[in-house]
């Protein structure tokens, strides 16, 4: 829980420049407060993912400052940083899973920083370690693939996986990249569905990047635009109207529904 | 590339003028072939005379400077353009038809020339190739061969088992070091200056230690622990790790960043992150290599046994010596037998591991 007052996480004119001169980012600031559902809508390439990967620090910030659970983390090092990566879990558009280990040892793996580095080379796990870790695979409905190997999964299946993973984590916050990206669209309901449970149920908050409108004005508590790295919109999702449409999407674009 | 990149592009300007160089010698070494010109030369003509054509060479490479130099200013095209043109030049140089393209000709010329000299430097000769004497003498070592006497096999045998044994324990003593020298052989799991140093010294050992052909590192070891078996096995040793390091670090090169990036994101320190994401990935190709290996260095074993190594190599060269053809062919027809066992083997298992 955050100190009572200030927000969970706090973005200050963060802005990113990769070595090849791209402006990923350029001077975005929000807040986040503990138990919203933020969702981050742009065109592919408006830096949504950088803004994500610089949250938990996969990639690093060149300027501004984050604060997180009440702690400045954007030039924090090392251990520092694996322990704010542990509060801050993360499920990708390519589920990112261990394709040849099981679905229950990927779930395990979200507790790999409160292992010593010894115990997880031998892969020692205790039952009740198992047994917690089965315990989400059960709450995103896929229990009975625990033995499974991820690359025998399906995409869904999955991303279900990687829910589980980040639920293991017991984190604050949620980071989701475009979860759904990759999946058809029955199968995007379902895992948008679940990391609803996770915000509604187990108090998580959550930021997605997403795609498709007609699944943020479902999902979103709230909503921030990128375009061209610089934040462009800020608000409630049904505040998205045709002309907001088309200054974060362009004139040209159309909005594809997905049902 | 920057624009004075464009005007004085110095790699194409070194290039052309070593082509031109190279050309020109070329040209008068094949004129002296034919016995026309006065700088052919013989090697002990060359050796004797060797700062007089040092000299030379110097003279030349200066002129194909300003040969270079003045070709591109002209802009004609050069072989140098060919391959260090940029983008628009290179495009402007395809659209020509191959007739039209003088640099086309001029490595044409170059390579004809390069056989015909090629054919005087390792006296080819189809005389000496259908010789009489000659035939007969090829035959009766063929005949020998294609008799093989098998009262050798046992001791054959007894000696390939010794081969096999070297190679598979050069191999299995080489895993473990280059398991764990492999990652920081993988340029992708090296970032950041102090890890790319590491990297760049320990390719660069890598490099060294590989262009030390395991001949020459059982050479060192027969002086150093004594002709046999336990030489050559020691000579495989270094050369196998130096490959398997090369072999492993590029599969680790190859490996998905997607689940590193997802092991990283639960907050896993960097042993952790290597043991879930990149080992999983690597195990099945480094155990197909690992036996792609073992079959390369019982061939090698072989080889190695010719100095001293140990093996049938060593039982090879004493017979060879003494030109015993029927008990060299009884060992040659091993060595076949286990050279192809190894390889239908490997393949199988490499297969079966995709």
């Amino acid at each position: 829980m955050s100190a009572s007052g200030s927000p969970l996480l706090n973005v200050r004119s963060l802005g990113k420049t990769y070595p090849n001169g791209t402006k990923a980012l350029s001077d975005v600031s929000f807040s986040v407060d503990a138990g919203e559902f933020l969702v981050v809508i742009g065109l592919s390439g408006s830096g949504k993912t950088t803004l994500l990967r610089c949250l938990n620090r996969l990639v690093d910030p060149s300027y501004g400052e984050i604060d997180f659970a009440g702690r400045r983390i954007e030039t924090l090092q090392g251990a520092e940083v694996r322990s704010v990566r542990q509060d801050m879990a993360m499920i990708f558009q390519q589920f990112n899973l261990v394709p040849r280990l099981s679905a229950l040892t990927n779930v395990l793996t979200g507790q790999l920083a409160h292992q010593p580095t010894w115990k997880s080379l031998l892969g020692l796990h205790s039952s009740t370690e198992r047994e917690a870790a089965l315990e989400f695979l059960k709450l995103v409905g896929i229990a009975d693939k625990a033995r499974v190997r991820c690359d025998q999964l399906s995409g869904g299946q999955q991303q279900r996986v990687a829910i589980a993973r980040a639920l293991y984590q017991k984190p604050k916050l949620l980071l989701a990249d475009e979860p759904v990206a990759s999946l058809d669209p029955a199968t995007s309901h379902s895992v948008m569905d679940y990391l609803r449970k996770a915000n509604r149920e187990l108090g998580i908050t959550v930021i997605c990047n997403l795609h498709y409108l007609s699944l943020v004005r479902e999902y979103a508590t709230r909503v921030i635009a990128l375009k061209e790295g610089r934040l462009v919109f800020e608000g409630r999702p049904e505040e998205i109207d045709r002309a907001w449409f088309q200054r974060i999407y362009g004139e040209e674009a159309r909005d594809v529904g997905i049902q | 590339m920057s624009a004075s990149s464009e005007r004085w592009p110095l790699r194409k300007l070194i290039f052309d003028t070593l082509f031109f160089a190279y050309g020109v010698a070329l040209f008068a070494d094949a004129l002296g072939a034919m016995g026309v010109s006065a700088f052919h030369f013989t090697q002990d003509d060359f050796i004797q005379n060797f700062s007089h054509y040092a000299t030379f060479s110097l003279l030349l490479t200066g002129v194909m400077a300003i040969v270079a130099l003045v070709a591109n200013l002209r802009g004609w095209t050069t072989p140098g353009d060919a391959l260090f043109a940029s983008p628009l030049r290179k495009l402007e140089l395809s659209a020509r038809p191959w007739s039209r393209s003088p640099w086309l000709w001029q490595v044409v010329i170059v390579f004809t020339l390069t056989i015909v000299v090629s054919v005087r430097v390792t006296e080819s000769s189809i005389g000496d190739l259908l010789d009489a004497d000659g035939l007969q003498g090829a035959w009766r070592l063929w005949s020998g061969l294609s008799q093989p006497n098998f009262n050798l096999l046992p001791r054959a045998l007894a000696l390939a088992a010794e081969t096999i044994f070297i190679a598979f324990l050069s191999t299995v003593l080489a895993i473990p070091a280059a398991f764990f020298l492999a990652f920081f052989a993988a340029k992708n799991l090296m970032q950041g200056p102090l890890a790319l140093a590491v990297y760049a010294v320990l390719r660069a050992l890598l490099n060294l230690s590989r262009s030390i052909e395991p001949l020459i590192w059982a050479l060192i070891f027969t002086v150093w622990v004594g002709v046999g078996p336990f030489a050559g096995m020691l000579a495989l040793t270094v050369h196998s790790i130096a490959s398997l390091i090369k072999y492993y670090s590029e599969i680790i090169e190859s490996v998905s960043d997607g689940p590193i990036d997802g092991i990283r994101s639960t907050g896993a320190n960097a042993i952790q992150t290597v043991w879930y994401a990149v080992v999983p990935q690597i195990v099945l190709p480094y155990i197909a290599m690992t036996v792609y290996r073992w079959d390369t260095n019982v061939r090698m074993a072989t080889v190695i046994g010719l100095v001293g190594g140990g093996g049938i190599g060593t039982l090879l060269i004493q017979y060879q010596g003494q030109a015993l053809w029927p008990e060299v062919g009884c060992i040659v027809l091993v060595i076949a037998v286990i050279v192809w066992l190894m390889d239908t083997a490997s393949a199988y298992v490499r297969e079966a591991l995709k």
